[in-house]
Protein backbone atom coordinates (compact mmCIF):
# COMPACT_ATOMS: atom_id res chain seq x y z
CA UNK A 1 0.00 0.00 0.00
CA UNK A 2 2.97 2.55 1.22
CA UNK A 3 4.10 1.94 -2.59
CA UNK A 4 1.18 2.62 -4.31
CA UNK A 5 0.80 5.94 -2.36
CA UNK A 6 4.69 6.57 -3.77
CA UNK A 7 3.89 5.84 -7.32
CA UNK A 8 0.34 7.84 -7.21
CA UNK A 9 2.77 10.86 -5.70
CA UNK A 10 5.21 10.48 -8.72
CA UNK A 11 2.11 10.49 -11.12
CA UNK A 12 0.21 13.65 -9.79
CA UNK A 13 2.72 16.12 -7.62
CA UNK A 14 4.52 17.56 -10.76
CA UNK A 15 0.94 18.62 -11.94
CA UNK A 16 -0.22 20.24 -8.75
CA UNK A 17 3.05 21.79 -8.02
CA UNK A 18 2.83 23.42 -11.13
CA UNK A 19 -0.84 24.46 -10.56
CA UNK A 20 -0.28 25.58 -6.94
CA UNK A 21 2.91 27.73 -8.30
CA UNK A 22 1.06 29.23 -11.12
CA UNK A 23 -2.33 29.36 -10.53
CA UNK A 24 -3.35 29.33 -6.52
CA UNK A 25 0.20 31.03 -5.02
CA UNK A 26 -0.26 34.20 -7.59
CA UNK A 27 -3.54 34.41 -7.51
CA UNK A 28 -3.55 34.85 -3.51
CA UNK A 29 -0.61 37.46 -4.00
CA UNK A 30 -2.63 39.71 -6.34
CA UNK A 31 -5.42 40.08 -4.15
CA UNK A 32 -3.53 40.54 -1.39
CA UNK A 33 -1.64 42.58 -3.50
CA UNK A 34 -4.11 44.70 -4.72
CA UNK A 35 -4.90 46.11 -1.11
CA UNK A 36 -0.98 47.95 -0.84
CA UNK A 37 1.03 50.93 -2.68
CA UNK A 38 3.54 48.52 -3.90
CA UNK A 39 6.33 50.84 -5.41
CA UNK A 40 7.26 48.30 -8.65
CA UNK A 41 6.07 45.16 -8.74
CA UNK A 42 9.56 43.42 -7.82
CA UNK A 43 8.98 45.03 -4.03
CA UNK A 44 9.58 42.18 -1.22
CA UNK A 45 6.55 42.11 0.89
CA UNK A 46 8.22 44.43 3.31
CA UNK A 47 8.13 47.46 1.02
CA UNK A 48 4.35 47.22 0.63
CA UNK A 49 2.42 49.78 2.22
CA UNK A 50 -1.64 49.10 3.55
CA UNK A 51 -3.49 51.53 1.98
CA UNK A 52 -6.74 49.46 2.07
CA UNK A 53 -9.02 49.25 -1.17
CA UNK A 54 -7.64 52.97 -1.73
CA UNK A 55 -6.06 51.43 -5.21
CA UNK A 56 -9.88 50.63 -6.44
CA UNK A 57 -11.35 54.13 -5.62
CA UNK A 58 -8.09 55.58 -7.37
CA UNK A 59 -8.82 53.40 -10.34
CA UNK A 60 -12.56 54.12 -10.38
CA UNK A 61 -11.50 57.57 -10.40
CA UNK A 62 -9.30 57.56 -13.02
CA UNK A 63 -10.97 58.86 -16.74
CA UNK A 64 -8.53 56.63 -18.48
CA UNK A 65 -9.51 53.37 -16.43
CA UNK A 66 -12.77 54.21 -16.57
CA UNK A 67 -12.92 54.55 -20.23
CA UNK A 68 -10.87 50.86 -20.35
CA UNK A 69 -13.84 49.35 -18.76
CA UNK A 70 -16.14 51.03 -20.63
CA UNK A 71 -14.50 49.32 -23.74
CA UNK A 72 -14.31 46.27 -22.79
CA UNK A 73 -17.96 46.07 -21.43
CA UNK A 74 -18.51 47.42 -25.45
CA UNK A 75 -16.65 44.80 -26.81
CA UNK A 76 -18.55 42.21 -24.72
CA UNK A 77 -21.95 43.33 -25.64
CA UNK A 78 -21.91 44.28 -29.18
CA UNK A 79 -19.21 42.11 -30.20
CA UNK A 80 -20.75 39.41 -28.13
CA UNK A 81 -24.33 40.07 -30.13
CA UNK A 82 -22.54 39.43 -33.29
CA UNK A 83 -20.91 36.69 -32.93
CA UNK A 84 -22.87 34.67 -31.33
CA UNK A 85 -25.79 35.55 -33.85
CA UNK A 86 -23.73 34.83 -36.51
CA UNK A 87 -22.30 31.73 -34.88
CA UNK A 88 -25.27 30.63 -33.79
CA UNK A 89 -27.13 31.27 -37.36
CA UNK A 90 -23.70 29.66 -39.36
CA UNK A 91 -24.44 26.00 -36.59
CA UNK A 92 -27.81 25.80 -37.70
CA UNK A 93 -27.05 26.30 -41.38
CA UNK A 94 -24.30 23.95 -41.52
CA UNK A 95 -26.42 21.21 -39.41
CA UNK A 96 -29.27 21.57 -41.17
CA UNK A 97 -30.18 18.39 -43.35
CA UNK A 98 -29.18 19.81 -47.01
CA UNK A 99 -25.40 20.10 -45.67
CA UNK A 100 -24.01 17.38 -47.00
CA UNK A 101 -20.78 16.23 -44.95
CA UNK A 102 -17.97 17.22 -47.28
CA UNK A 103 -19.37 20.97 -47.53
CA UNK A 104 -20.23 20.81 -43.78
CA UNK A 105 -16.59 20.39 -42.49
CA UNK A 106 -14.67 22.67 -45.03
CA UNK A 107 -17.07 25.31 -44.11
CA UNK A 108 -16.32 24.58 -40.48
CA UNK A 109 -12.68 24.42 -40.94
CA UNK A 110 -12.37 27.77 -43.07
CA UNK A 111 -14.58 29.71 -40.28
CA UNK A 112 -12.72 28.30 -37.53
CA UNK A 113 -8.84 29.21 -39.54
CA UNK A 114 -8.15 32.77 -38.49
CA UNK A 115 -8.39 31.12 -34.76
CA UNK A 116 -5.43 29.13 -35.08
CA UNK A 117 -3.36 32.33 -36.34
CA UNK A 118 -1.23 34.38 -34.17
CA UNK A 119 -3.88 36.93 -33.45
CA UNK A 120 -1.06 39.70 -34.27
CA UNK A 121 -0.32 38.22 -37.77
CA UNK A 122 -4.47 38.54 -38.00
CA UNK A 123 -4.86 42.59 -36.62
CA UNK A 124 -1.69 42.99 -39.10
CA UNK A 125 -3.49 41.51 -41.73
CA UNK A 126 -6.54 44.11 -40.74
CA UNK A 127 -4.95 46.85 -40.16
CA UNK A 128 -2.17 46.85 -42.95
CA UNK A 129 -4.55 45.19 -45.46
CA UNK A 130 -8.15 45.35 -45.13
CA UNK A 131 -8.70 48.58 -43.73
CA UNK A 132 -5.90 50.13 -45.85
CA UNK A 133 -7.56 53.29 -47.56
CA UNK A 134 -4.80 53.35 -50.45
CA UNK A 135 -5.17 49.54 -51.36
CA UNK A 136 -7.12 48.00 -49.16
CA UNK A 137 -9.55 45.28 -49.02
CA UNK A 138 -12.74 47.48 -48.37
CA UNK A 139 -11.31 50.11 -50.46
CA UNK A 140 -11.71 47.93 -53.78
CA UNK A 141 -14.76 46.58 -53.03
CA UNK A 142 -16.36 49.90 -52.34
CA UNK A 143 -14.74 51.35 -55.33
CA UNK A 144 -15.88 48.31 -57.08
CA UNK A 145 -19.24 48.74 -56.38
CA UNK A 146 -19.45 52.21 -57.26
CA UNK A 147 -19.68 53.29 -53.13
CA UNK A 148 -17.00 55.57 -53.24
CA UNK A 149 -17.76 57.20 -50.08
CA UNK A 150 -18.03 54.19 -48.08
CA UNK A 151 -15.06 53.85 -49.98
CA UNK A 152 -13.10 56.45 -48.12
CA UNK A 153 -14.44 55.71 -44.75
CA UNK A 154 -11.33 55.84 -42.59
CA UNK A 155 -11.39 52.50 -41.02
CA UNK A 156 -8.30 53.41 -38.49
CA UNK A 157 -8.66 57.21 -37.91
CA UNK A 158 -9.61 58.14 -34.07
CA UNK A 159 -12.99 57.95 -34.35
CA UNK A 160 -13.53 54.46 -35.92
CA UNK A 161 -10.86 52.39 -34.83
CA UNK A 162 -13.12 51.10 -31.78
CA UNK A 163 -15.42 50.04 -34.35
CA UNK A 164 -13.05 48.70 -36.90
CA UNK A 165 -11.02 46.74 -33.94
CA UNK A 166 -14.30 45.55 -32.32
CA UNK A 167 -15.62 43.65 -35.80
CA UNK A 168 -11.89 42.69 -36.96
CA UNK A 169 -11.65 41.31 -33.49
CA UNK A 170 -15.15 39.27 -33.59
CA UNK A 171 -14.31 38.05 -37.25
CA UNK A 172 -12.12 35.98 -35.95
CA UNK A 173 -14.11 34.95 -33.16
CA UNK A 174 -16.82 33.32 -35.20
CA UNK A 175 -14.98 30.45 -35.81
CA UNK A 176 -14.87 29.07 -32.37
CA UNK A 177 -18.40 29.76 -31.52
CA UNK A 178 -19.19 28.08 -34.64
CA UNK A 179 -17.74 24.70 -33.34
CA UNK A 180 -19.10 24.70 -30.22
CA UNK A 181 -22.53 25.78 -31.16
CA UNK A 182 -22.41 22.57 -33.94
CA UNK A 183 -21.52 20.25 -31.41
CA UNK A 184 -24.00 21.40 -29.31
CA UNK A 185 -26.61 20.61 -31.83
CA UNK A 186 -25.11 17.87 -32.90
CA UNK A 187 -25.83 15.85 -29.87
CA UNK A 188 -29.42 16.69 -30.12
CA UNK A 189 -31.03 13.29 -31.16
CA UNK A 190 -32.28 13.19 -34.71
CA UNK A 191 -35.15 11.74 -33.79
CA UNK A 192 -36.22 14.94 -32.32
CA UNK A 193 -35.85 17.20 -35.48
CA UNK A 194 -37.66 14.42 -37.41
CA UNK A 195 -40.49 14.18 -35.53
CA UNK A 196 -40.96 17.60 -35.78
CA UNK A 197 -40.60 17.57 -39.30
CA UNK A 198 -42.85 15.08 -39.52
CA UNK A 199 -45.44 17.18 -37.91
CA UNK A 200 -44.72 20.07 -40.21
CA UNK A 201 -42.58 22.86 -38.26
CA UNK A 202 -40.34 25.06 -39.85
CA UNK A 203 -36.46 25.32 -39.46
CA UNK A 204 -37.63 28.57 -37.33
CA UNK A 205 -40.41 26.63 -35.31
CA UNK A 206 -37.75 24.08 -34.83
CA UNK A 207 -34.89 26.25 -33.77
CA UNK A 208 -36.92 28.44 -30.95
CA UNK A 209 -38.78 24.85 -29.94
CA UNK A 210 -35.64 22.11 -30.22
CA UNK A 211 -32.25 23.89 -30.78
CA UNK A 212 -32.65 26.73 -28.43
CA UNK A 213 -33.89 25.13 -25.35
CA UNK A 214 -31.87 21.94 -25.02
CA UNK A 215 -28.41 24.42 -26.21
CA UNK A 216 -29.16 26.20 -22.96
CA UNK A 217 -25.34 24.39 -21.76
CA UNK A 218 -23.77 25.09 -24.47
CA UNK A 219 -25.05 28.85 -24.24
CA UNK A 220 -23.68 28.99 -21.06
CA UNK A 221 -20.19 27.76 -21.94
CA UNK A 222 -20.13 30.02 -24.49
CA UNK A 223 -20.51 33.02 -22.71
CA UNK A 224 -18.38 32.19 -19.84
CA UNK A 225 -15.62 31.52 -22.28
CA UNK A 226 -16.73 34.70 -24.18
CA UNK A 227 -16.12 36.39 -20.97
CA UNK A 228 -13.03 35.70 -20.50
CA UNK A 229 -11.45 35.92 -23.82
CA UNK A 230 -13.04 39.63 -23.61
CA UNK A 231 -11.39 40.25 -20.28
CA UNK A 232 -8.18 38.81 -21.91
CA UNK A 233 -8.09 41.75 -24.39
CA UNK A 234 -4.84 42.73 -25.13
CA UNK A 235 -2.87 42.32 -29.11
CA UNK A 236 -5.52 43.75 -30.71
CA UNK A 237 -6.07 46.84 -28.90
CA UNK A 238 -2.23 47.15 -29.23
CA UNK A 239 -2.09 46.66 -32.32
CA UNK A 240 -4.91 49.53 -33.29
CA UNK A 241 -2.75 51.82 -31.19
CA UNK A 242 0.57 50.57 -31.81
CA UNK A 243 2.56 53.77 -29.68
CA UNK A 244 0.41 54.65 -26.63
CA UNK A 245 -2.34 53.42 -25.26
CA UNK A 246 -5.45 55.31 -27.12
CA UNK A 247 -8.30 56.41 -24.88
CA UNK A 248 -10.71 54.88 -28.10
CA UNK A 249 -9.13 51.04 -27.49
CA UNK A 250 -7.65 51.14 -24.47
CA UNK A 251 -9.01 47.82 -22.30
CA UNK A 252 -8.24 47.00 -18.27
CA UNK A 253 -5.25 44.53 -19.33
CA UNK A 254 -3.58 46.99 -21.52
CA UNK A 255 -4.04 49.38 -18.63
CA UNK A 256 -2.24 47.49 -16.35
CA UNK A 257 0.63 46.51 -18.74
CA UNK A 258 1.43 49.72 -19.29
CA UNK A 259 0.65 50.80 -15.32
CA UNK A 260 2.93 48.21 -14.26
CA UNK A 261 5.48 47.61 -17.01
CA UNK A 262 5.19 50.12 -19.06
CA UNK A 263 7.51 53.53 -18.90
CA UNK A 264 4.28 55.67 -20.22
CA UNK A 265 3.96 58.27 -16.82
CA UNK A 266 1.71 60.41 -18.87
CA UNK A 267 -0.93 58.03 -18.83
CA UNK A 268 -1.91 58.52 -15.23
CA UNK A 269 -1.17 60.17 -12.40
CA UNK A 270 1.92 59.53 -10.78
CA UNK A 271 0.91 58.78 -7.88
CA UNK A 272 -1.54 55.84 -9.56
CA UNK A 273 1.78 54.34 -10.89
CA UNK A 274 2.10 51.74 -8.89
CA UNK A 275 1.54 47.47 -9.09
CA UNK A 276 -0.64 47.60 -6.05
CA UNK A 277 -3.19 49.43 -8.47
CA UNK A 278 -2.23 46.94 -11.26
CA UNK A 279 -2.94 44.00 -8.69
CA UNK A 280 -6.54 45.71 -8.25
CA UNK A 281 -7.65 45.62 -12.00
CA UNK A 282 -6.32 41.48 -11.81
CA UNK A 283 -8.78 41.48 -8.87
CA UNK A 284 -11.92 43.53 -10.52
CA UNK A 285 -11.24 41.33 -13.90
CA UNK A 286 -11.56 38.23 -12.08
CA UNK A 287 -14.52 39.52 -9.90
CA UNK A 288 -16.22 40.07 -13.13
CA UNK A 289 -15.64 36.58 -14.46
CA UNK A 290 -17.06 35.09 -11.56
CA UNK A 291 -20.16 37.76 -11.38
CA UNK A 292 -21.22 36.54 -15.33
CA UNK A 293 -20.81 33.04 -14.10
CA UNK A 294 -23.11 33.19 -11.16
CA UNK A 295 -25.42 35.14 -12.97
CA UNK A 296 -25.50 32.75 -16.64
CA UNK A 297 -25.83 29.90 -14.27
CA UNK A 298 -29.11 31.82 -12.16
CA UNK A 299 -30.55 32.85 -15.30
CA UNK A 300 -30.01 29.53 -17.54
CA UNK A 301 -31.10 27.49 -15.28
CA UNK A 302 -29.84 23.88 -16.28
CA UNK A 303 -33.19 21.55 -16.91
CA UNK A 304 -33.15 17.65 -16.64
CA UNK A 305 -33.36 17.72 -20.54
CA UNK A 306 -29.90 18.31 -21.79
CA UNK A 307 -27.63 16.60 -24.29
CA UNK B 1 -44.13 13.50 -55.43
CA UNK B 2 -44.47 16.04 -51.99
CA UNK B 3 -41.13 14.83 -50.85
CA UNK B 4 -39.57 15.88 -54.03
CA UNK B 5 -40.98 19.40 -53.29
CA UNK B 6 -40.18 19.40 -50.26
CA UNK B 7 -36.44 18.75 -50.66
CA UNK B 8 -36.33 21.24 -53.63
CA UNK B 9 -37.88 23.85 -51.06
CA UNK B 10 -35.24 23.18 -48.28
CA UNK B 11 -32.42 23.37 -51.13
CA UNK B 12 -33.77 26.76 -52.42
CA UNK B 13 -33.82 27.71 -48.75
CA UNK B 14 -30.13 26.84 -48.20
CA UNK B 15 -29.11 28.52 -51.14
CA UNK B 16 -29.03 32.45 -49.56
CA UNK B 17 -28.02 30.38 -46.40
CA UNK B 18 -24.70 28.70 -48.29
CA UNK B 19 -24.19 32.15 -50.56
CA UNK B 20 -23.23 34.33 -47.29
CA UNK B 21 -21.00 30.83 -46.16
CA UNK B 22 -18.99 31.22 -48.49
CA UNK B 23 -18.48 35.03 -49.31
CA UNK B 24 -17.49 34.70 -45.88
CA UNK B 25 -14.67 31.90 -46.52
CA UNK B 26 -14.01 33.92 -49.58
CA UNK B 27 -13.13 37.10 -47.64
CA UNK B 28 -11.10 34.75 -45.29
CA UNK B 29 -9.24 33.50 -48.19
CA UNK B 30 -8.66 37.15 -50.14
CA UNK B 31 -7.38 38.38 -46.59
CA UNK B 32 -4.92 35.81 -46.28
CA UNK B 33 -3.90 35.15 -49.46
CA UNK B 34 -3.41 38.66 -50.84
CA UNK B 35 -1.09 38.59 -47.79
CA UNK B 36 0.61 36.03 -49.35
CA UNK B 37 1.46 37.59 -52.81
CA UNK B 38 1.69 40.96 -51.59
CA UNK B 39 4.73 39.15 -49.45
CA UNK B 40 6.00 38.12 -52.66
CA UNK B 41 6.09 42.00 -53.84
CA UNK B 42 7.98 45.13 -53.89
CA UNK B 43 6.44 48.10 -51.09
CA UNK B 44 5.92 50.30 -54.34
CA UNK B 45 3.59 47.59 -55.89
CA UNK B 46 1.85 47.28 -53.12
CA UNK B 47 0.97 51.05 -53.12
CA UNK B 48 0.24 51.04 -56.88
CA UNK B 49 -1.82 48.00 -56.62
CA UNK B 50 0.38 45.95 -59.11
CA UNK B 51 1.33 43.38 -57.48
CA UNK B 52 3.60 40.98 -58.81
CA UNK B 53 4.20 42.81 -61.63
CA UNK B 54 8.33 42.41 -61.37
CA UNK B 55 8.04 38.78 -60.53
CA UNK B 56 8.74 37.07 -57.29
CA UNK B 57 10.14 39.15 -55.02
CA UNK B 58 12.00 36.25 -52.46
CA UNK B 59 14.16 38.89 -51.18
CA UNK B 60 11.48 40.10 -48.50
CA UNK B 61 11.96 37.01 -46.76
CA UNK B 62 15.88 36.81 -46.71
CA UNK B 63 15.86 40.44 -45.39
CA UNK B 64 12.72 39.28 -43.08
CA UNK B 65 15.09 36.50 -41.81
CA UNK B 66 18.12 38.23 -41.78
CA UNK B 67 17.87 42.32 -41.66
CA UNK B 68 14.91 42.03 -39.19
CA UNK B 69 15.84 39.11 -36.82
CA UNK B 70 12.52 37.34 -37.59
CA UNK B 71 14.97 33.83 -38.24
CA UNK B 72 15.96 33.90 -34.64
CA UNK B 73 12.36 34.74 -33.31
CA UNK B 74 11.28 31.86 -35.17
CA UNK B 75 14.23 29.36 -33.88
CA UNK B 76 12.64 31.39 -30.45
CA UNK B 77 9.52 30.03 -31.35
CA UNK B 78 9.96 26.31 -32.52
CA UNK B 79 12.44 26.42 -29.52
CA UNK B 80 9.43 27.51 -26.80
CA UNK B 81 6.62 25.60 -28.62
CA UNK B 82 8.45 22.16 -28.62
CA UNK B 83 10.01 21.87 -25.31
CA UNK B 84 6.66 23.10 -24.01
CA UNK B 85 4.48 20.75 -26.01
CA UNK B 86 6.60 17.95 -24.76
CA UNK B 87 6.78 19.20 -20.87
CA UNK B 88 3.31 19.81 -20.77
CA UNK B 89 2.54 15.99 -21.47
CA UNK B 90 5.34 14.65 -19.22
CA UNK B 91 3.69 16.47 -16.43
CA UNK B 92 -0.45 16.32 -17.76
CA UNK B 93 -0.72 12.60 -18.45
CA UNK B 94 0.79 10.72 -15.58
CA UNK B 95 -1.30 13.21 -13.38
CA UNK B 96 -4.43 12.73 -15.74
CA UNK B 97 -3.62 8.92 -15.60
CA UNK B 98 -4.07 8.71 -12.19
CA UNK B 99 -6.83 11.19 -11.76
CA UNK B 100 -9.37 9.19 -13.55
CA UNK B 101 -7.78 5.52 -12.13
CA UNK B 102 -7.20 6.11 -8.92
CA UNK B 103 -9.72 7.06 -5.92
CA UNK B 104 -7.66 8.99 -3.07
CA UNK B 105 -8.48 11.55 -0.99
CA UNK B 106 -8.36 15.02 -3.02
CA UNK B 107 -8.86 13.70 -6.13
CA UNK B 108 -12.10 15.62 -6.83
CA UNK B 109 -10.51 18.41 -5.70
CA UNK B 110 -7.94 18.49 -7.58
CA UNK B 111 -9.67 17.97 -10.28
CA UNK B 112 -12.09 20.82 -9.73
CA UNK B 113 -8.97 23.26 -8.96
CA UNK B 114 -7.87 22.42 -12.59
CA UNK B 115 -10.70 23.39 -13.64
CA UNK B 116 -11.76 26.30 -11.96
CA UNK B 117 -8.05 27.88 -13.20
CA UNK B 118 -9.40 27.63 -16.73
CA UNK B 119 -11.23 30.57 -15.56
CA UNK B 120 -8.61 32.27 -14.19
CA UNK B 121 -7.30 35.41 -16.48
CA UNK B 122 -3.56 35.69 -17.00
CA UNK B 123 -3.92 39.26 -15.56
CA UNK B 124 -4.44 38.09 -12.28
CA UNK B 125 -1.48 35.65 -12.24
CA UNK B 126 1.31 37.63 -14.00
CA UNK B 127 2.35 40.36 -11.36
CA UNK B 128 3.45 38.14 -8.72
CA UNK B 129 5.19 35.58 -11.25
CA UNK B 130 7.35 38.25 -12.77
CA UNK B 131 8.42 39.33 -9.11
CA UNK B 132 9.30 35.78 -8.43
CA UNK B 133 10.98 35.46 -11.29
CA UNK B 134 12.98 38.85 -10.98
CA UNK B 135 14.09 37.40 -7.45
CA UNK B 136 15.35 34.19 -8.88
CA UNK B 137 16.94 36.66 -11.68
CA UNK B 138 15.27 34.32 -13.81
CA UNK B 139 13.68 37.01 -16.46
CA UNK B 140 14.58 37.10 -19.96
CA UNK B 141 15.84 33.32 -20.15
CA UNK B 142 14.20 31.15 -22.64
CA UNK B 143 14.05 28.05 -19.93
CA UNK B 144 11.58 30.70 -17.74
CA UNK B 145 9.09 30.87 -20.58
CA UNK B 146 9.48 27.12 -21.07
CA UNK B 147 8.68 26.27 -17.39
CA UNK B 148 5.68 29.24 -17.20
CA UNK B 149 4.25 27.94 -20.49
CA UNK B 150 4.38 24.52 -19.06
CA UNK B 151 2.60 25.07 -15.53
CA UNK B 152 0.18 27.68 -17.63
CA UNK B 153 -0.94 24.76 -19.70
CA UNK B 154 -1.12 21.61 -17.38
CA UNK B 155 -4.20 22.31 -15.65
CA UNK B 156 -6.13 22.01 -19.36
CA UNK B 157 -4.29 19.30 -20.75
CA UNK B 158 -4.85 17.33 -17.49
CA UNK B 159 -8.97 18.01 -17.35
CA UNK B 160 -8.49 17.00 -21.61
CA UNK B 161 -7.15 14.02 -21.27
CA UNK B 162 -8.74 12.64 -18.37
CA UNK B 163 -11.75 11.53 -19.94
CA UNK B 164 -9.32 9.64 -22.56
CA UNK B 165 -7.37 7.31 -19.61
CA UNK B 166 -11.01 6.68 -17.95
CA UNK B 167 -12.15 4.68 -21.22
CA UNK B 168 -9.25 2.51 -21.26
CA UNK B 169 -9.78 -1.35 -19.36
CA UNK B 170 -7.95 -2.01 -16.58
CA UNK B 171 -6.97 -5.43 -17.84
CA UNK B 172 -3.98 -3.66 -19.30
CA UNK B 173 -2.16 -2.66 -16.35
CA UNK B 174 -3.03 -6.20 -14.44
CA UNK B 175 -1.63 -8.10 -16.64
CA UNK B 176 1.87 -5.69 -16.91
CA UNK B 177 1.60 -6.58 -13.16
CA UNK B 178 1.33 -9.90 -13.49
CA UNK B 179 4.35 -9.80 -15.82
CA UNK B 180 6.41 -7.82 -13.32
CA UNK B 181 6.13 -4.53 -14.98
CA UNK B 182 6.33 -1.47 -12.28
CA UNK B 183 3.00 0.89 -12.28
CA UNK B 184 5.77 3.77 -13.81
CA UNK B 185 6.58 1.70 -16.92
CA UNK B 186 3.83 0.17 -17.83
CA UNK B 187 2.21 3.68 -17.67
CA UNK B 188 4.77 4.66 -20.39
CA UNK B 189 4.82 2.18 -22.68
CA UNK B 190 1.27 0.91 -22.22
CA UNK B 191 -1.09 3.13 -21.20
CA UNK B 192 0.42 6.42 -22.51
CA UNK B 193 0.34 4.81 -26.03
CA UNK B 194 -2.69 3.56 -25.75
CA UNK B 195 -4.59 7.07 -25.32
CA UNK B 196 -2.91 8.38 -28.34
CA UNK B 197 -5.95 9.83 -29.80
CA UNK B 198 -6.41 12.08 -27.14
CA UNK B 199 -2.42 12.65 -26.68
CA UNK B 200 -2.15 14.10 -30.57
CA UNK B 201 -4.74 16.21 -30.46
CA UNK B 202 -4.09 18.13 -27.21
CA UNK B 203 -0.06 17.87 -28.69
CA UNK B 204 -1.40 19.60 -31.50
CA UNK B 205 -3.57 22.19 -29.86
CA UNK B 206 -0.88 23.12 -27.56
CA UNK B 207 1.45 23.54 -29.85
CA UNK B 208 -0.49 26.30 -31.64
CA UNK B 209 -1.84 27.84 -28.32
CA UNK B 210 2.39 28.15 -27.42
CA UNK B 211 3.17 29.14 -30.73
CA UNK B 212 0.28 32.01 -30.90
CA UNK B 213 0.81 32.84 -27.39
CA UNK B 214 1.75 36.98 -26.73
CA UNK B 215 1.12 38.48 -23.44
CA UNK B 216 3.25 36.38 -21.47
CA UNK B 217 6.13 36.50 -23.98
CA UNK B 218 5.89 40.14 -23.74
CA UNK B 219 6.39 40.37 -20.33
CA UNK B 220 9.30 37.83 -19.50
CA UNK B 221 10.85 37.64 -22.76
CA UNK B 222 10.48 40.93 -23.92
CA UNK B 223 13.98 41.18 -25.36
CA UNK B 224 15.24 40.71 -29.09
CA UNK B 225 17.76 37.78 -28.26
CA UNK B 226 14.85 35.72 -26.84
CA UNK B 227 11.43 36.89 -28.24
CA UNK B 228 8.99 34.31 -29.52
CA UNK B 229 7.91 35.55 -33.35
CA UNK B 230 4.58 36.79 -32.17
CA UNK B 231 6.50 39.97 -29.85
CA UNK B 232 9.10 39.51 -32.58
CA UNK B 233 6.53 40.49 -35.56
CA UNK B 234 4.97 43.10 -33.15
CA UNK B 235 8.04 44.73 -32.84
CA UNK B 236 9.02 44.91 -36.56
CA UNK B 237 5.34 46.30 -37.38
CA UNK B 238 6.22 48.83 -35.29
CA UNK B 239 9.55 49.78 -36.56
CA UNK B 240 8.32 49.55 -40.13
CA UNK B 241 6.23 53.01 -39.56
CA UNK B 242 10.18 53.86 -39.86
CA UNK B 243 11.82 51.68 -41.70
CA UNK B 244 8.47 51.77 -44.56
CA UNK B 245 9.35 47.96 -45.56
CA UNK B 246 5.71 47.01 -46.10
CA UNK B 247 7.13 43.65 -48.42
CA UNK B 248 9.52 42.89 -46.09
CA UNK B 249 6.55 43.44 -42.87
CA UNK B 250 3.74 40.53 -45.02
CA UNK B 251 6.70 38.53 -45.17
CA UNK B 252 6.90 38.47 -41.95
CA UNK B 253 3.35 37.75 -41.33
CA UNK B 254 3.82 34.97 -43.33
CA UNK B 255 5.99 33.43 -41.25
CA UNK B 256 4.29 33.58 -38.61
CA UNK B 257 1.41 31.63 -39.77
CA UNK B 258 2.56 29.65 -41.83
CA UNK B 259 3.90 26.59 -39.27
CA UNK B 260 0.28 26.60 -37.77
CA UNK B 261 -1.74 27.25 -40.88
CA UNK B 262 0.22 24.00 -42.27
CA UNK B 263 -0.81 22.13 -39.42
CA UNK B 264 -4.24 23.42 -39.93
CA UNK B 265 -4.43 22.27 -43.15
CA UNK B 266 -3.41 18.55 -42.75
CA UNK B 267 -4.95 18.31 -39.06
CA UNK B 268 -8.01 20.57 -38.84
CA UNK B 269 -10.52 17.59 -37.83
CA UNK B 270 -8.02 16.24 -35.12
CA UNK B 271 -7.40 19.77 -34.09
CA UNK B 272 -11.28 20.77 -34.15
CA UNK B 273 -12.00 17.73 -32.03
CA UNK B 274 -9.64 19.40 -29.43
CA UNK B 275 -11.34 22.24 -29.20
CA UNK B 276 -15.31 20.89 -29.34
CA UNK B 277 -13.75 17.86 -26.56
CA UNK B 278 -12.09 20.64 -24.40
CA UNK B 279 -15.39 23.57 -24.29
CA UNK B 280 -17.79 20.86 -24.23
CA UNK B 281 -17.27 19.36 -21.14
CA UNK B 282 -16.47 22.56 -19.64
Amino acid sequence: MKNKNWVLAIFILPAVLSFLLVFLYPTIRTFVMSFFYVRTVTDGMAKWEFVGIANYLKLLGSTMFRQSLKNIFLIWVWGGIGVFAVAGLFAVLLTSEGIGRKEKSFFRAAIYLPNVVSAVAMATMWIQYAFNTKYGLFFTIFNALGLEKAAGFQWTSPDNQFFAMTLAYSFGMVGYYLLIFMAGIEKIPRDFFEAATIEGAGMLRKFRGITVPLMRDVLRTGIVMWSISTVAFFIWSQMFSPLDPDIGTITPMVYMYNLVFGRNLTLTDPRLLNSGAGAAVGVMMTAAILVVFGLVNLLIRQRDLEY
Amino acid sequence: MKNIFGSLRRRMMLAPGRAVLALWVLFTAVLVGWIIVASFSTTREIFTNTLLETGLHFENYTKALINHNVGLYFLNSLLYTISSSVGILLVAAPAAYALSRFRFPGNRMIQGSFVASLGVPQIMLVLPLFALASQLRMTNSRALLIVLYVCLNVPFTTFFLLSFFSTLSRSFEEAAAIDGCGPIRAFWTIMFPLAQPGIITVAIFNFIVVWNEYFIALVFANNSEQRPLAVGLYAMVQSMRYTGDWAGMFAAVVIVFVPTFLLYIFLSERIIAGVTGGAIKG
